[in-house]
Parts: C-alpha cells; sequence; structure tokens
C-alpha cells in the first residue's frame, strides 16, 4: 500500500522570536504562521532492483528539498569562482559525466587527475567515488566543493554566500520547515536531488522486468559473454558488486594513483579502484578512472590485449599460461557491445526533473 | 496519516515550548547544564606548547604545535545506570589546546549523576545520516580537522618537532592525524569514567574537569617512536595503535 501523505511545514520562528529585542524595522508584522505544502516525492526501488543503500527514511526526498538540491547543483557559488557547479562535470546528457575532458576540469581550468563518474541510482551505493574514500552520499560533495582542482572553495564560504543570497534562505526554510541555512540542510538536499537519479528505464530493465521489449540475437549473444566473462565483478542488474580491484591498467605514470591504498592505507589495495556500474556506458565515455581509454572497442581490446601484471592484478586475469587478460574473439566483442548498449536509457538523460533548464 | 497527526502535534508542541518559561509552578526542578573542561597534560603537569620540552619513553625529545581532537557521542550515566544521551547532533565538540576546551552542555535533566560516556573522534554508525552531525562539519574544516579529500573526520591532530637522543641537533617534525579509513578501519573509541555523584539541577552549573595526559598518546597500550615513523595518518597499522592510546589518555580530575 502506498502512504500519500503531506509535512505541513510551519514557519513558526517569528512567534517564538516575539519577546526578543531586536528591534529591526524589517522583522514581519504578519505574525500569522505562513503554511507551505512540500510533498513527499515518490521514491521507488525499481522491481529489478536491489534494496536502497541511502537511508530514504532519515532524508526523505520532498518536493521543496528536491528544487533545493537541484538548484546548489547547479549553481556556481558552491565554487570559489562563482562557475564551476557540480552540474559543470556532471552533465545529464551524459548520464552527469563529463565528456569533452579525459579527467576533470575545474577552477581556474585546473586539471584533476580522475574522470567525472556519472551519477545515476547513487541510493544503491555503499561508497562513492573511484576508490571510494567517501562512505557517505551525504557527505561526498565536501570533496568536489573542497578538492583545489575541482570547486576550491571550503563549506564555510559556502554557507555563508548561500546565507546572503536572495533566494536561498526562504528556499531553505520551505524545503526544511523552518529558517537556517545549514550544512546539514546543504548536503541533505543534494543528496535529496541525487538519490532521485534513479536510472531503470533502459532496454535491459524492461527485458529484466519482463516488459515488452525484445533482445535481438545479437543482444542475447551479449549478455551471454557478458555474464561468463563479465559478470564475477560487474555483477547484478547494477553490473556492480561495488569491490575494489585491479583490472590491470598500466600505471600513468604522471598521476601515479594507488586507488584503493589511498583510503585503507593497505598495499593490498595499491592501485585497486571500484568495480564500475555499466549503466548508461555508452555515453559515459571516456572510460576508466583516468578516462584513458575512448571507446567500448578500446575497453574490450584494453581486456584481451592491454592489460599489465603487478602483485594485485585480479586473479581472473591470469592466464594459466601465465599471460594476462580475457579471452575475447572479435565476434564476441562486437556481441559485448550490442548488450552494453542496451544498458542506455534515454529516459533518464531525458527527465526534465533532473535538467538545468 | 498517523505521522500526518504526529507532526501537527509535534509542531504543537514547538508551540506550547515557546511559552512554556512564562508558567510558574514546575513540578520538578529544571534541567540543568554541566560544563566538561578538558585539560591537556603531559605526566600531570598541565601542557606548555613549544619551545617547551618533554621526553616520551622511546627516549625522545619532543615539542608540541598543535594539539585538537574531537568529542562526540556524550552520555550521562545516572546513579541508577540508567543513561541519559546528550542530543547527537549538539554534542561533536572541537577540544583545542589553542582555543576552546570546554563541552558546555545545556538542558540535562536534573536528576544525580555518577558517570560520563563520550566518543573518542567520530562514529561512523551515527555519521552523518543522524540529523545535525552534518553541521559540525565548518567547525572541523575550519580547523583543520577535515580530510576533505575522503570527506572524514581527523579524530586527533598532533603535530611537532623532535629529536633523540643519539641526535640532540638533528630536529625533525612529527604528524599523527588519525581518523577512521573510509569504510574499511574505524578508529571511533568509547571512553567511560566514572566520577564522585554529582547533581545537576537548574539551580546552578556543573563543571567537571577532565584531563587529556598527551604522554600516553606515545605511551600507553602500545608505545610508539617518533624516530621509528614520524608521520603518521592512513596507517592501517599505527593509527589504531594512536587512537588505541588516546582513548586512555582521559581521566576525571576531582
Ligand atoms: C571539477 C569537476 C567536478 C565537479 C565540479 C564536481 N565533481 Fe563530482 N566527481 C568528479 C570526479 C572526477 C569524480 C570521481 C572522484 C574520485 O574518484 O576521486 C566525481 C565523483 C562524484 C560522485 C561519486 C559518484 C560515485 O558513483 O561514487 C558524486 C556523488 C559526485 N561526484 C557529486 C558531485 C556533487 C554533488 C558536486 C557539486 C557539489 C560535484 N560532484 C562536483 C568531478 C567533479
Ligand atoms: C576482475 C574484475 C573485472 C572483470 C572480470 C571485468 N571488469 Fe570491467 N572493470 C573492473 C574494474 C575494477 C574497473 C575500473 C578500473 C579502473 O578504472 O581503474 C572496470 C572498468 C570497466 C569499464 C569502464 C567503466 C567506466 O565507467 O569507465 C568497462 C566498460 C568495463 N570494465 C567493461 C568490462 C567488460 C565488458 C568485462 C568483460 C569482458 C569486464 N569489464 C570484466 C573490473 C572488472
Amino acid at each position: 500500500m502506498k502512504i500519500a501523505y503531506y509535512f505541513i511545514l510551519i514557519l513558526f520562528c517569528w512567534s517564538c522570536s516575539s519577546d526578543a529585542s531586536d528591534g529591526d524595522a524589517t522583522t514581519p508584522t504578519d505574525d500569522d504562521a505562513m503554511t507551505v505544502t512540500n510533498p513527499l516525492l515518490d521514491f521507488t526501488v525499481p522491481s529489478n532492483f536491489p534494496d536502497a543503500t541511502y537511508s530514504i527514511a532519515q532524508n526523505p526526498p520532498t518536493e521543496k528539498g528536491f528544487e533545493l538540491g537541484k538548484k546548489l547543483f547547479y549553481d556556481g557559488q558552491l565554487a570559489s569562482d562563482g562557475v564551476v557547479s557540480c552540474g559543470f562535470c556532471h552533465i545529464q546528457s551524459f548520464s552527469f559525466t563529463h565528456h569533452t575532458h579525459i579527467t576533470s576540469h575545474g577552477v581556474d581550468g585546473q586539471i584533476g587527475t580522475r574522470n567525472a563518474q556519472p551519477l545515476h541510482n547513487l541510493a544503491f551505493m555503499n561508497e562513492f567515488t573511484w576508490d571510494g574514500a567517501a562512505t557517505f552520499l551525504d557527505t561526498q560533495p565536501i570533496i568536489p566543493i573542497t578538492a583545489e582542482v575541482e570547486m576550491n572553495e571550503t563549506v564555510s564560504n559556502v554557507l555563508s554566500k548561500l546565507s546572503a543570497d536572495d533566494d536561498y534562505p526562504t528556499l531553505f526554510a520551505e524545503a526544511f520547515g523552518s529558517e537556517g541555512v545549514s550544512a546539514d540542510r546543504m548536503f541533505k538536499a543534494l543528496s535529496q536531488f541525487m538519490v532521485m537519479m534513479v536510472s531503470a528505464n533502459s532496454k535491459y530493465d524492461k527485458w529484466e522486468r519482463g516488459e515488452a521489449v525484445t533482445f535481438t540475437d545479437q543482444e542475447h549473444a551479449g549478455r551471454a559473454v557478458f555474464n561468463t566473462k563479465c559478470a564475477s565483478c560487474h555483477a547484478g542488474t547494477l553490473q556492480t558488486d561495488q569491490s575494489y580491484r585491479n583490472n590491470g591498467l598500466p600505471i600513468d605514470p604522471v598521476y601515479n594513483d594507488i586507488g584503493r591504498e589511498r583510503v585503507t592505507g593497505l598495499s593490498t589495495d595499491n592501485r585497486k579502484f571500484k568495480v564500475p556500474s555499466l549503466r548508461n556506458i555508452e555515453i559515459t565515455f571516456p572510460y576508466m578512472h583516468d578516462g584513458r581509454l575512448g571507446t567500448l572497442e578500446d575497453v574490450l581490446d584494453f581486456y584481451t590485449d592491454g592489460m599489465v601484471d603487478s602483485p594485485t592484478l585480479d586473479d581472473q586475469f591470469r592466464r594459466p599460461d601465465g599471460t594476462f587478460g580475457l579471452d575475447i574473439s572479435p565476434e564476441e566483442k562486437v556481441q559485448l557491445i550490442a548488450f552494453l548498449k542496451t544498458l542506455t536509457d534515454n529516459d533518464f538523460i531525458e527527465d526534465r526533473r533532473f535538467a538545468e533548464f | 496519516m498517523r505521522k500526518y497527526i504526529a507532526l501537527l502535534a509535534g509542531v504543537a508542541i514547538l508551540f506550547t515550548a515557546c511559552n512554556n518559561n512564562d508558567e510558574p509552578g514546575n513540578i520538578i526542578s529544571d534541567p540543568g547544564s554541566l560544563n566538561l573542561v578538558f585539560e591537556n597534560t603531559v605526566d600531570g603537569t598541565p601542557l606548555a606548547m613549544a619551545p617547551v620540552t618533554y621526553t616520551n619513553s622511546s627516549n625522545e625529545t619532543y615539542t608540541i604545535n598543535e594539539l585538537k581532537y574531537i568529542i562526540s557521542n556524550i552520555t550521562l550515566i545516572k546513579t541508577d545506570n540508567t543513561e541519559y544521551i546528550y542530543p547527537v547532533e549538539n554534542s561533536y565538540f572541537l577540544i583545542n589546546e589553542d582555543g576552546s576546551k570546554t563541552a558546555n552542555l545545556s538542558d540535562i535533566p536534573a536528576d544525580t549523576y555518577k558517570g560520563i560516556k563520550f566518543g573518542f573522534g567520530v562514529d561512523p554508525t551515527k555519521y552523518p545520516i543522524e540529523s545535525g552531525t552534518l553541521n559540525f562539519i565548518p567547525l572541523a574544516e575550519e580547523a583543520g580537522m577535515l580530510w576533505t579529500w575522503s570527506a572524514g573526520y581527523k579524530f586527533l591532530k598532533f603535530e611537532g618537532d623532535f629529536t633523540d637522543a643519539t641526535n640532540p641537533d638533528d630536529v625533525t617534525p612529527f604528524l599523527y592525524h588519525v581518523g577512521s579509513h573510509g569504510a574499511n578501519l574505524d578508529n571511533y573509541k568509547e571512553v567511560t569514567l566514572t566520577l564522585n555523584e554529582f547533581q545537576i539541577s537548574g539551580e546552578n552549573t556543573m563543571s567537571k574537569t577532565i584531563q587529556f595526559d598527551v604522554a600516553k598518546i606515545f605511551d600507553s597500550v602500545h608505545t610508539l617512536s617518533l624516530e621509528e615513523k614520524n608521520e603518521i595518518m592512513v596507517d592501517p597499522e599505527n593509527a589504531p595503535k594512536i587512537a588505541e592510546n588516546t582513548s586512555t589518555a582521559f581521566s576525571i580530575i576531582e
């Protein structure tokens, strides 16, 4: 049963502070509580999805919270230059990743070391970023806001800008039911926006749910190859077991990215990165944590011929003869790519709810 | 529908709460306040920053430039062993040798208490989902207690210089930054201290001094030598040792 109910949000603060001695001329004369309805949004777990990991009950997305989160997401004020918003690197038409650059570009054109990740189905992830540095979606935005090569700002300064803004104080009050621009509310609003980004309407989803779609022979064949050669890591509906693994990419001496070891300090985690979901993979190029591979063909050629050995290379890539890689025939590659393209969800990338304009 | 009613009731309570202070004739004593004053010491004497020197059990002489730590999740234990959990969202405190060293707690139910429990660091199960805990971020950020690259808190920031006995002229900086390592390693520790029974009531503000013995960071359950390692941050071997040592550094002075 679906329970639809409404929060009645009452701005009661003035009635409480009326005994305070601030004779501010702009104090509202109307003491009547102002009422704003703020309906809960319908966050439904698609029937072919696992349970959400995000605690929806603790931060239930509401209409106003979502709108606030969206405004923040597309607002350059979160960056020191007033320009680089979250949406600058996370572009909806590419499933919220960034195309024109291999690794991300931030404030003053500074270049990051990693490829912007797509943002979809975040409510189902345990940890965030390529190495799992962020354990909570609510705190993840601290990373881009403060990173010199991204938004190069401080959380405190963002909050002062928002407090001084003409619109934000009202929007915060409407979203959370009382006055106050705070870090907690800012992060929760961003989460409300991001949690709603569920991509579950690809051809693959419809096929999984038994809706009226048919896979071509190639797509079927590709799915079978995927299940035997890829699904041990790219597991389940979201194509990730959410583990960290080394898939044999040669180390890039410029970045020398140690991967998961940065978070755990363990040498056994050296050069391991999170197994990415492959949803919308057709449009989220370039590929890998540093965006080094431009096309899906490149990715598959890498899996067959491009791997290098290192102590943490995943065992699945070790061939009995001592070489590394997966055995995929040229025909299977074509089939795999056909299958991977069934993961594209046009409804998601065209969903007006998430659009900047 | 039930939630709707509950919410309206909640709002109604908020309204009446505003007027409560006008109403005479309270049945029991008003809630009171408790100030926890953290006193940083080294082997029992009040800590002094550089250039004052101290020596650890590895015979290394050190000076201190910075000492900060995070205290959270404060719980007061009543004489009947029941607990009063201080509102989590208000229970995060930064203790800074060069700044505030007091955790001011207010609105504590009037009662007789005999113990206090608190966290060293930030509990990963309470952070950040429970309402309000994210509000500690700006303060931690300004104090340099945030690992911004991983959106995690540093529980302890302890920095200075040291020389070892064999090389007294060779001054080397040291740095201990301890926090949790993503979801992989939890360095949060719970500390419980027993006190003489004390009364909380609306009539006066109680104050209790908690001593933090810096020497224990190096020498307690584990012995840490600066010569062996002078920079410890995300270090799965040593960071847990520091966290464990640090959790033994608190005691009550009465
Ligand atoms: C300069 C480009 C840039 C900006 C601006 C930016 N991001 Fe990102 N985003 C990235 C990159 C690069 C990564 C991968 C980071 C890593 O692995 O270290 C990422 C990762 C993420 C992730 C993790 C996704 C996952 O699947 O784990 C989330 C969530 C996210 N960004 C949200 C945001 C939000 C919210 C903002 C605005 C506050 C923002 N980003 C601003 C480039 C950017
Ligand atoms: C042993 C685990 C494992 C197996 C098996 C595996 N992958 Fe991966 N895959 C990974 C990891 C880990 C990454 C991320 C590596 C990085 O960026 O450093 C990745 C990255 C990718 C990417 C890039 C995704 C992006 O968002 O940039 C694609 C595409 C991909 N894999 C497809 C496949 C296909 C197709 C197969 C089967 C032929 C396969 N993988 C088999 C672990 C695996």
